[in-house]
């Protein structure tokens, strides 16, 4: 058996917003609003995040190095952030993943037992 | 386009993009936390209302998604300023990484430059280094005692002096009567010898300095073993001695046991009650210290000024509050014991002035003060060097700032090469600086240190060569920096390198006529310690012997208890040391010429004048030989006669003056007269009054002693002392050859005096110890200036060199058009020899106010000195000559085809 993530709910909660973002990413560099968006549509709305989340949650992943950030332009023809995945970012992506898909099959066993 | 070309060419993208993003795209991150909500915000707003909602209810549910907007926004930004910090220290190392890099592989691509400039830093730091070790122990670093702050140095002042030694009894009443400390010590100045007998019968010479009961709870000394004395030793006049750790050491071999017991010193039984620090001493080396107890002193002590006080003062008392309040207890001991007192004050000084000594902390500071500049014409020389090469580098450089390298950018990648060229030189000086202080030691000539302080290289000095290094580094490297990055790209690249010289030129010869200004000043400085230790060498002392044996002869309290015996012991072995071989004269002395005196001065009056007050009576010097004493030294009587046969216990006591003593005599003829004599210490005793038959010449103990030293010699047999030195002077060669044969001649008079012979030595080691510090300051100095001298040589030679090799071409083109060789090396040397005779001139300005500052350890030359001036300048002109002459031969030699041919 895999060593358990030793990560508590909340992180566990924390780190799956992380990869969400990240995951979003991986088709190409986008916005804010832009991930919020695809987000929404993609968990259908059931997974609910506040925009004044999401923003933290970019801006720590920034620094960290997982995104990067640079301007460039929306579709307002106006001057937008635009984050893309760096390499780190993409092997954080893998292991949350990973970390993710242990936790659900540990909760699903017992809740679906 | 293939993957793996495409994915390096988005890898540069990126990294090019983060640049721009970190520093054209700069926004001020308010702003951009702004924008992305407001664009955020705008978005949602539009979707909505695209989707039907209206757009003021639109705008509401946009800004509830988002939450409490200034708690985001707040968020937002410190995250974000979080990241910009940390990517700027992120972006400074990798910089910094590169630029160590580069600058690494810069200096292996030219080996030569580097070498030289290297060893140039390493000299000037590793000086430095050692310098500033001294200057550390002597200056800045505090002395081994407890809170030294609170130590002070207390000297009785009369109308004679402002630094008396304390009498036992004055010191006593101080310590009962003023407020203001914790207590009131004393030791006394001299280190002497002791013979401790061993159980084994042996005996052996051991150090001794006699010190009152206090003495370590004042300096705040504590027993690494037993204890140190007590009030209850003072009050019980106990015989009780304090060992060194080192004595105890190598001599009990650290015997717990040997504390407690008795020990037997010059005969009698004392006590050893503890054992202090090694790093503990005073006054010279001592291994034991002895009490001397100042408690229930006899009134006639009042007058027997034998210590040198030190107090701790209470905490929180300043030291003008306790001056005034020990000032107010000796005007009260002045009207109690008029008689001694009189005119007595006191004075006080802090410890650690009082033991470094004026003299020390000038020479400390002249020694730093030089060997800054020194490090100075370091600096200049690689400053030198680094214009020269930026010079060359000019293109280089040129093209990296048309390539987007803004001049900060490039001036710091200058400076991190100049920063790693110091600290490789400052490394290198370490371990040279290291070396120094190593060897220093047997080169410090004695007593110039006192053993309170200890030389040493650790992390202090390491330090300092690191700080040393790093400024160094910047300050040689900042105006190469300046000057290489100020062009314009365009014309520098479209051009010939050498158009670009002018203004670099300029700056070379002034960092030149600096470094020969420096020099100059140096040089200047050594000529007049040279000239003072010419003048103290040549100093005439009044006696004439080069080397004379000299030995303490100390017979043993018991073994003659007469006069008779003893004067019989004295002559048995003046007889037998005469009649060996080599000896050509001998005779015996209670005091070396040069030394310290110990008996101290005596009183006298003219008999037959009107009687004076105790403290009105003049003082001399008194010292006891035996009538052999001055032909054996070579002193010269020059009046009168020398002692002889005549002057025996019995016959009419008589005495010889010295011409100090004739001096103050005034016009009166010396011979003939008769003096009443007391001790100074007991003025009430019944006077001794002996006629002067003599007087010799005056001998000056120290070569920059100021007054005439007033001294008064009586003949042995009619003043016997034990403790006293024999001196003995060879017929030819080296007097200490002369040991072997006159132990053995008075082993045959008494073998057990052998172990009470100390202190051997010559005269001339005795002159030296007195003329050390004039030789070492003026070794010193003259070496630093010798090398800033040759530093300074190297600068002229490197500009003319490198002018000459930038001009060939100029040069071939004018021998082409007629120009003689001496036109051409006129032209050549002319503008090196401005650049001398101009640092000549500020040198010798320079030197004409700064020699005011080190009269104080001059001797027998003005800080204007004539001679010193000419000397310096004809040693530059040769210095000036000989840098010059290889350049202006190669000038010389300019073959107009060939040079013309150079691109």
């Amino acid at each position: 058996m895999p060593p358990l993530p030793s990560k508590t709910p909340n992180a566990l909660l924390h780190g799956a917003l992380d990869a969400l973002i990240l995951k979003t990413l991986i088709r190409g560099p986008s916005h804010g609003y832009a991930i919020a968006r695809f987000l929404e549509d993609a968990t259908g709305e059931s997974v609910l995040i506040e925009d004044g989340s999401l923003y933290p949650a970019l801006y720590r992943l920034e620094r960290k190095g997982w995104v990067e950030a640079e301007w460039g332009t929306s579709e307002l023809g106006r001057r937008a952030k635009l984050y893309r995945i760096t390499k780190p970012g993409r092997e954080q992506l893998a292991r949350e993943t990973a970390l993710w898909r242990q936790f659900s099959v540990g909760v699903s066993k017992v809740l679906f037992a | 386009m293939a993957p793996i070309f495409r994915r390096r060419f988005e890898g540069a993208l990126r990294v090019i993009r983060r640049s721009l993003r970190s520093w054209l795209w700069r926004v001020p991150v308010e702003l951009e936390v702004e924008e992305e909500i407001a664009l955020h915000l705008e978005l949602r707003t539009r979707e909505l209302v695209a989707r039907g909602v209206d757009p003021k209810s639109a705008h509401e549910q946009a800004l509830l998604r988002m939450g409490d907007l200034r708690t985001v926004k707040r968020e937002l930004l410190e995250l974000s300023r979080k990241r910009d910090r940390a990517m700027k220290i992120t972006t400074w190392i990798e910089e910094l990484r590169h630029d160590v890099a580069f600058a690494f592989r810069q200096l292996k691509g030219a080996p030569a430059f580097t070498l030289i400039a290297v060893t140039t830093l390493a000299l000037g730091i590793g000086a430095n280094s050692a310098i500033f070790a001294l200057v550390d122990a002597t200056l800045l670093r505090p002395l081994p005692f407890g809170e030294p702050d609170r130590i002070v140095a207390i000297h009785e002042t009369s109308a004679q002096t402002n630094r008396s030694a304390a009498s036992p009894n004055n010191m006593s009443d101080w310590n009962k009567r003023s407020r203001s400390f914790e207590q009131i010590a004393g030791y006394t100045q001299g280190v002497g010898g002791m013979v401790m007998a061993g159980a084994d019968g042996n005996a052996e010479t051991v150090t001794r300095q006699w010190v009152s009961a206090g003495i370590f709870d004042v300096l705040g000394v504590k027993a690494i073993a037993g204890r140190t004395f007590l009030q209850s030793d003072d009050e019980q006049r106990a015989r009780v001695v304090v060992m060194s750790e080192t004595f105890w050491r190598t001599r009990f071999n650290s015997d717990p046991g040997v504390i407690g017991r008795e020990i037997r010193l010059d005969g009698a039984s004392w006590t050893v009650v503890g054992v202090v620090p090694g790093n503990f001493q005073l006054v010279g080396q001592s291994s034991i210290w002895g009490m001397r107890p100042i408690l229930g002193a006899p009134e006639r002590a009042r007058g027997a000024y034998v210590f040198a006080a030190v107090g701790r003062l209470k905490p929180g008392v300043a030291m003008e509050a306790a001056q005034a309040d020990l000032a107010n207890v000796a005007s009260g001991l002045a009207r109690e014991y008029p008689q001694t007192n009189a005119g007595r004050g006191v004075t006080l000084q802090s410890i650690h002035d009082s033991i470094i000594g004026g003299d020390l902390r000038m020479t400390s500071m002249m020694f730093l003060g030089v060997v800054g500049f020194v490090l100075l014409i370091c600096c200049a020389n690689v400053a030198n060097l680094l214009l020269a090469r930026a010079t060359a580098r000019t293109r280089e450089l040129a093209v990296r700032a048309a390539l987007g390298a803004g001049r900060r950018r490039i001036i710091r990648q200058l400076l991190t090469e100049s920063v790693v060229l110091s600290i490789l030189g400052g490394a290198l000086g370490v371990v040279l600086g290291a070396g120094i202080i190593s060897v220093a030691p047997s080169l410090i000539p004695d007593g110039l240190i006192p053993p309170t302080v200890t030389l040493a290289f650790d992390l202090r000095v390491v330090s300092f060569c690191a700080a040393a290094a790093l400024l160094v580094g910047v300050l040689f490297g900042i105006a190469p920096a300046w000057q290489a990055t100020s062009f314009r790209s365009a014309e520098v690249m479209g051009s010939d390198t050498r158009t670009t010289t002018g203004g670099g030129g300029r700056l070379r010869g002034l960092l030149v006529m600096g470094e020969v200004a420096t020099a100059v000043l140096l040089l200047f400085g050594a000529g007049l310690l040279l000239r003072s230790l010419i003048a103290v060498d040549a100093f005439d002392r009044g006696y004439r012997a080069e080397s004379v044996l000299t030995m303490l002869v100390d017979p043993l309290g018991s073994k003659y208890p007469t006069p008779e015996l003893l004067q019989q012991f004295f002559d048995e072995v003046e007889g037998e040391v005469r009649a060996t071989p080599g000896v050509a004269d001998v005779g015996w002395t209670s005091t070396l010429p040069l030394a310290f005196f110990e008996d101290g001065p005596v009183s006298y009056e003219i008999v037959g004048e009107a009687p004076l007050e105790d403290s009105h009576r003049p003082a001399s010097e008194f010292q006891v030989v035996s009538p052999t004493y001055f032909s054996t030294i070579d002193l010269l009587v020059v009046a009168g006669r020398a002692f002889d046969s005549r002057d025996t216990r019995t016959a009419a006591p008589v005495a010889i003056v010295n011409e100090g003593f004739a001096k103050a005599l005034g016009r009166r003829s010396p011979i003939g007269l008769r003096v009443a004599l007391r001790p100074a210490s007991a003025p009430q005793s019944e006077p001794v009054i002996r006629e002067i038959v003599g007087v010799a010449r005056q001998i000056r103990g120290r070569p920059d002693e100021v007054s005439d030293l007033v001294q008064l010699y009586a003949p042995l047999a009619q003043a016997l002392t034990d403790d006293v030195y024999m001196v003995v002077r060879p017929k030819s060669g080296e007097a200490t050859a002369l040991v072997p044969g006159v132990r053995a001649a008075i082993s045959r008079i008494d073998k057990e005096q052998l172990v009470s012979i100390r202190d051997v030595v010559t005269l001339a080691d005795i002159d030296w110890a007195a003329t050390g510090r004039h030789r070492f300051r003026a070794v010193m100095v003259a070496s630093f200036a010798a090398l800033a001298l040759v530093l300074a040589m190297v600068g002229v030679f490197g500009i003319l060199a490198y002018s000459v090799q930038q001009r060939i071409r100029d040069l071939g083109v004018r021998r082409a058009l007629g120009a003689t060789t001496n036109d051409v090396v006129r032209l050549v040397v002319s503008s090196a020899a401005r650049v001398i005779a101009g640092g000549a001139v500020i040198g010798l300005l320079l030197s004409a106010i700064f020699s005011r500052l080190i009269v104080t350890v001059l001797f027998g030359v003005q800080p204007l000195d004539f001679t010193t001036f000419a000397g310096v300048t004809a040693v530059l002109a040769v210095a000036a000559v000989a840098s010059m002459a290889g350049p202006a031969w190669r000038a010389a030699k300019v073959d107009p085809a060939a040079a013309l041919r150079v691109k």
